[in-house]
């Protein structure tokens, strides 16, 4: 019998053009939902902030959710060692969520072709998170700068894949080098 | 667009949020009237003032709260509250990507 | 180009580049920077347009973007501002509005008959008798305006954007410049808003200092870092300062829209010249003194050979210097500010003749020039909430209150020398980023994702400007003759003082009564002058009248940068690829593309009563639900009880709304201790997320649930026919899938096709034995493929949408929002035992409670209907009617063929009177025929016992 593997939902990529943001495809990560009350902090980083702690991303994107995110085995790893409460649930969220990153030094005002959040730097800051709807689908947005590159990471429902691949590549292309 | 102030977010524009009415509260099943039943499910009051009105910020935090604005000058009164609840569910048609169809056909 | 002057030195146009072009199919060349309208005059050509109602040839008025006598068609384009819109080599450029030609216009006869044209004209004729309404219509629409849509025209690229500037200034001209260059040096992002080609406003048509000026301006616009749009328009301002620009000079783009958040908005948009009201003040050779400035410095244009101007202001005296230095006799200098006036002008049906002044003199003339004062175009300010207040001795309309974020500098607020208007959009520039700094502060102080500021929120700065004086200017509206007042709707001043005698007297329904302000110039340039007559007509002032409110949009959008690039999301689940490898006939559900069928949904649904089918059931709702009090949730959200589900059941539920409406059903599993698995509808899945979401944290915050949606991150496969459990033993190895060890309506984890975490319940919605399984949906092509492979000695084969549908048709199985609507109690669909009346509470109990007393009505009931004949498959939502009336008493709600009993099979909604086994329904079909049909005893047809299903 063949060997189940991992297929995401963008299914056909398109070359980036010289100069524009670069939107990569990174939905194979693993994604752990962490849920708690309202209120409370079971990792310690606060609504709408993220931190990294043993090579995973820890986003507070909700008042009640914490998305983990990296390897199989470091969120795994860093689960195991998390000492929660019983009122906490953790939930893998791998297959339920596409994450796109787009990286660039114009990759805000792309973003802004298609949200209506303002990516000003000291609106939408490195480290920060926020949610809104993208080109109509509901997703969560993170802020993950690449050694002072601008970078955002985006997450949404699965089934949106190609669709929100193919939006957010033709809001690029406009900040080609060409054009 | 009005600015609406969610007490999680901050303010956000209203086309992130979902309008969910005037703030009611649930009368108690068990001894309620079909009139005041009735005036739950169906009845605005409608004022031009301030109203006690339910959102749901279905774009961002996801969390259903409570303010007053005027609805003459929309004008918002802070703080916001917690959510209070609606008698009917939000129409079919309301949100991308958060998984509603018009039509799916099957269980 | 006849008309074509000396090289000026403010010039526009490259005399290098000529382009040639067609206008209305004859070739003519101007050069690159004209405008089209500028490029035809510099031709001689003067006539552009015929008018809307009585065909009146019109020429020049205002030389820019609000005239309105130069619209013309561009190629496939219609209602091209002429007067605005550039030259480009090869433009096919025609005139609108004018049949068989410009020259020879048949409806000009209505210029004879005018005066039975008067307001509400059309209103009054054509309205009886009603019948003949299709006629009048037909030739009517012959005799509308506005140019011809080519349907073919391929939908060009537009844009939208958002934007959250600091400070959007609205109008490049020397006080807009000043403002966007003052708040940009204090710090604040600025957008700066032109609807001209170039910056500078009125300096470009001025002396060339006022260029130099201009061109400095430009440059520490620039400089400053300032973002400019030209040939742009702010077109609305909305609550809280959300700000509609209209963008076409974007490279690549038609037009963007941007939606545009600013902390405070500068309006600068200047003075609108306005026309004077006389007879013949329409015709060609009659324009305003900005028209000849503008032709004279920026296009090189001669407006004509022998003027006469009437003059009230210093643009006015300077329009007589530009036109003697442009070789123009002047005949005649008619001043106002002296209280000399014109009267009338006269000529033939195309140019301008002579002009009559007020002492009864006549001039020949075939150029006359009105500087009759200004029109404060105050829209953005309307838009903010201001209702301007009138100044006789200014002759026009200031603003009075504007809320803080709003700002309005340069001609609409007073008057003075270049420099103090550049001085006062400096200082309103500043107040307008100091204000801007508030609002950011605020906005970074509850912003939770945003930097905290630094310090205290600044004060709102109070408005500290030094104010524009207001220059004295004679108020300037209408001769003792009567003549056009709205230019692109053909509505003179007569129109309005009938319109008065006919007792309108609010300006509002005058404006709708007679069209005066409607047209492509919504009101730039005929509001005031409206207004004053009407005021005359009815001895009453202009600020008695008042005017009509000025709404969005400032200038047109097309629907195009409307729609901006088109985002219509679609969902797609893990399968898709394999589905469209497979001959699916895909069906849009809701944002869903899924497989309709696969060829022959006939054949899918026997293959899967014989042997095995597969369905992609992945867009079913699916809801991951975990905490202690689950049940407690469940219990309230269903209708029936859910206390003692035990581990590896599943159980169907009904859900109302607390009108005791069906809301939504489906199929709830316990996975664990307190782990459970709800399925939703498909059509339901985001509406039922938001109702658990609102019951848990509005009226038991203190429940412990929660709720994450898994829709598409399981794939779901549906597995049925006799040999599925044959078929998913082969691939399942650590599940005991036997009928002893897996019964109905249970659930079990294991691995499939060597994929961990799958879900598997029995459940059966076509009827037979059935799996559903729910895959990770990263492996749920692999399961799929290893299904078809590992079932094809068995049979299998995919079915779709419409087998699924027939299946559980032929099962009785209702769908919610099709066998049911808004209207549908629960008790109506049979399932009277899910309603548990015993339980505390539950979503919409009050309402099922009082539905269900002895006393109360009885509600429709849902049945299973066969028709007599069949053959004969009704269509859904036939009204079903008591026997040789037309009284409705019920509907098909669900029909098809069965190709499992070779007949046609309904469900239907009937009222209680007819509901009985083998009552006999009337049908009422779409061809307006009846026929008759039978109600059943079950609601299933086929295997009404289930046996195929428990197998």
């Amino acid at each position: 019998m063949a060997e189940p593997e991992f297929r995401s939902s963008v299914t056909t990529l398109t070359a980036t053009p010289a100069g524009a943001p670069a939107l990569t495809d990174e939905s194979a990560l693993t994604k752990a939902s962490v849920r708690a009350q309202v209120g409370a902090s079971p990792l310690g980083v606060d609504f709408t902030r993220t931190a990294k702690r043993d090579g995973v991303l820890i986003a507070a994107i909700r008042p009640d959710e914490w998305l983990l995110l990296g390897s199989a085995n470091d969120v795994e790893a860093l689960l195991a060692t998390a000492r929660f409460d019983a009122s906490v649930n953790r939930i893998d969220i791998t297959h339920s969520r596409l994450c796109l990153r787009l990286t660039g030094a114009r990759s805000a005002s792309a973003l802004e072709k298609v949200c209506s959040l303002d990516f000003d730097d000291t609106m939408f800051p490195d480290g920060a998170t926020g949610s809104a709807s993208v080109a109509k689908v509901s997703s969560d947005l993170i802020r993950d700068d690449i050694d002072g590159e601008p970078s955002y990471l985006l997450l949404a429902d699965r089934s949106f894949g190609q669709y929100l691949y193919d939006a957010i590549h033709d809001a690029t292309t406009e900040f080609a080098d060409a054009l | 667009m009005l600015l609406v102030p969610c007490p999680h977010c901050g303010p956000r524009n209203s086309a992130d949020m979902s309008y969910r009415g005037e703030a009611s509260s649930r009368p108690d099943p068990a001894s309620t009237t079909p009139a005041q039943w009735r005036d739950y499910l169906y009845m605005e009051h409608n004022p031009a003032g301030w109203l006690r009105e339910n959102w749901y910020c279905s774009s961002g935090c996801r969390r259903f709260f409570t303010v007053e604005r005027h609805t003459v000058t929309s004008e918002f009164r802070e703080p916001p509250l917690p959510g209070s609840k609606t008698a009917l569910p939000l129409s079919k048609t309301a949100e991308a990507g958060a998984g509603t169809d018009q039509q799916g056909g099957e269980k | 180009m006849i008309r074509r002057l000396e090289p000026q030195s403010g010039e526009v146009i490259d005399r290098e580049s000529p382009l040639k072009f067609t206008w209305n199919s004859k070739k003519y060349v101007g050069y690159a920077g004209d405008t089209i309208v500028s490029a035809l005059l510099a031709n001689n050509r003067q006539v552009f347009s015929r008018s809307m109602k009585y065909h009146r040839p019109r020429g020049v008025l205002t030389a820019d973007y609000w005239d309105p006598n130069t619209t013309v068609q561009v190629g496939t384009e219609p209602n091209v501002r002429g007067a605005h819109r550039l030259l480009e080599a090869d433009m096919k450029v025609s005139a609108q509005n004018a049949w068989p030609s410009l020259d020879f216009d048949i409806k000009a006869a209505n210029g004879l008959f005018g005066r039975f044209l008067t307001a509400g004209f059309y209103y009054k004729t054509f309205i009886k008798p009603q019948r003949l309404w299709p006629l009048y219509e037909k030739v009517l629409a012959r005799f509308a305006p506005g140019g011809v849509v080519d349907l073919n025209t391929p939908h060009g690229y537009h844009d939208k954007r958002y934007a959250h500037p600091d400070v959007v200034v609205a109008g490049g001209g020397p006080a807009g410049l000043a403002a966007a260059i003052s708040a940009a040096k204090a710090g604040m992002s600025v957008m700066l808003v032109e609807q001209n080609h170039r910056l500078g406003g009125h300096l470009r048509w001025g002396t060339d200092q006022d260029r130099e000026t201009a061109d400095d301006l430009e440059e520490s616009a620039r400089d400053a870092g300032v973002e400019i749009l030209t040939d742009s328009a702010v077109t609305g301002r909305y609550d809280d300062n959300w700000i509609a620009i209209s963008q076409r000079d974007h490279p690549g783009v038609v037009e963007r829209l941007i939606k545009a958040r600013a902390k405070t908005l500068v309006v600068a948009a200047g003075l609108v010249e306005r026309p004077y009201v006389f007879s013949g003040n329409d015709l060609p050779g009659v324009m305003l003194s900005g028209a000849v400035r503008r032709l004279i410095n920026m296009y090189a244009v001669r407006p004509g050979n022998r003027a006469v101007v009437l003059t009230a202001n210093a643009e006015g005296d300077a329009a007589v210097a530009d036109l003697e230095r442009a070789g123009v006799e002047v005949a005649r200098v008619v001043d106002a500010r002296a209280g000399e006036t014109i009267s009338k002008a006269a000529g033939s049906s195309k140019q301008l003749g002579s002009v009559t002044l007020a002492d009864g003199s006549t001039v020949k003339a075939d150029l006359l020039v009105t500087a009759a004062g200004w029109t404060a175009p105050t829209s953005l300010l309307n838009m903010s909430g201001d209702r301007p207040s009138y100044d006789p001795a200014a002759a026009r309309f200031f603003p009075t209150a504007l809320p803080d974020n709003v700002i309005a500098t340069g001609g609409l607020v007073g008057d003075g020398s270049l420099d103090e208007l550049i001085a006062h959009g400096i200082s309103s520039g500043e107040l307008a980023a100091q204000r801007a700094a508030a609002v950011k502060h605020r906005l970074r102080s509850t912003v939770t994702r945003a930097q905290n500021p630094q310090g205290p929120e600044p004060p709102v700065q109070p408005d500290r400007r030094i104010g524009l004086s207001r220059a004295p200017h004679p108020e300037l509206y209408r001769s003792d003759t009567h003549g056009m007042v709205d230019f692109s709707e053909d509505v003179s001043s007569k129109d309005l003082v009938s319109a008065a005698a006919e007792g309108f007297d609010s300006v509002e329904l005058v404006k709708r009564f007679t069209t005066a302000t409607m047209g492509p110039s919504q009101g730039k340039l005929e509001t005031v002058n409206t207004v004053a007559v009407l005021a005359e007509a009815r001895g009453e002032t202009i600020e008695e009248v008042g005017t009509t409110v000025w709404r969005p949009p400032y200038a047109p959008i097309s629907l195009g940068a409307l729609a901006g690039r088109v985002f219509e999301p679609v969902r797609v689940s893990s399968l898709h690829e394999w589905h469209t490898a497979h001959n699916m006939t895909p069906i849009l559900a809701g944002q869903w593309i899924r497989p309709e069928h696969y060829g022959d949904p006939g054949a899918e649904v026997t293959n899967v009563r014989t042997n095995v089918g597969i369905i992609d059931v992945t867009p079913l709702g699916k809801l991951d639900l975990r905490g202690p009090d689950v049940p407690k949730l469940l219990n309230l959200l269903y209708t029936n009880k859910w206390s003692k589900l035990p581990v590896g059941r599943v159980r169907y539920g009904m859900m109302c709304a607390e009108d005791g409406v069906v809301l939504d059903d489906g199929v709830t599993g316990r996975l664990g201790e307190d782990h459970y698995l709800m399925t939703t509808t498909s059509s339901g899945a985001g509406q039922i997320w938001q109702w658990v979401e609102m019951w848990l944290q509005t009226e038991h915050p203190d429940w412990q649930v929660h709720v994450t949606p898994v829709t598409t991150g399981l794939t779901s496969i549906n597995i049925a026919g006799p040999k599925s459990r044959e078929l998913l033993m082969r691939l399942v190895d650590d599940v005991d899938l036997s009928a002893e060890a897996f019964e109905y309506m249970n659930v079990r984890t294991g691995t499939i096709a060597g994929v961990p975490d799958c879900f598997m319940w029995r459940i059966g919605f076509t009827g037979e034995l059935s799996f559903e399984v729910h895959v990770p949906a990263g492996f749920g092509l692999h399961v799929w493929e290893q299904l078809i492979e590992k079932g094809a000695d068995l049979g299998i084969g995919p079915f779709g949408l419409e087998a699924q549908r027939i299946m559980r048709l032929e099962k009785g199985h209702f769908i919610v929002g099709q066998d049911t609507d808004g209207l549908t109690k629960a008790p109506t669909t049979g399932l009277r035992a899910l309603i548990k009346l015993d339980k505390d509470d539950f979503a919409g109990k009050p309402e099922l409670e009082w539905a269900l007393a002895p006393e109360a009505p009885e509600l429709p009931v849902l049945v299973a209907i066969t028709p007599t004949d069949p053959r004969l498959v009704p269509d859904e939502a036939c009204q079903i009617l008591r026997e040789g009336t037309t009284e409705i008493v019920g509907r098909i709600t669900s029909s098809r063929f069965s190709p499992s009993l070779q007949r046609s099979i309904c469900l239907g909604q009937v009222t209680p009177e007819f509901a009985a086994a083998g009552t006999t329904l009337t049908v009422r079909l779409c061809d307006g025929s009846d026929a008759t049909a039978k109600v059943m005893e079950h609601h299933a047809h086929f295997d009404p016992e289930g046996v195929r299903l428990r197998g």
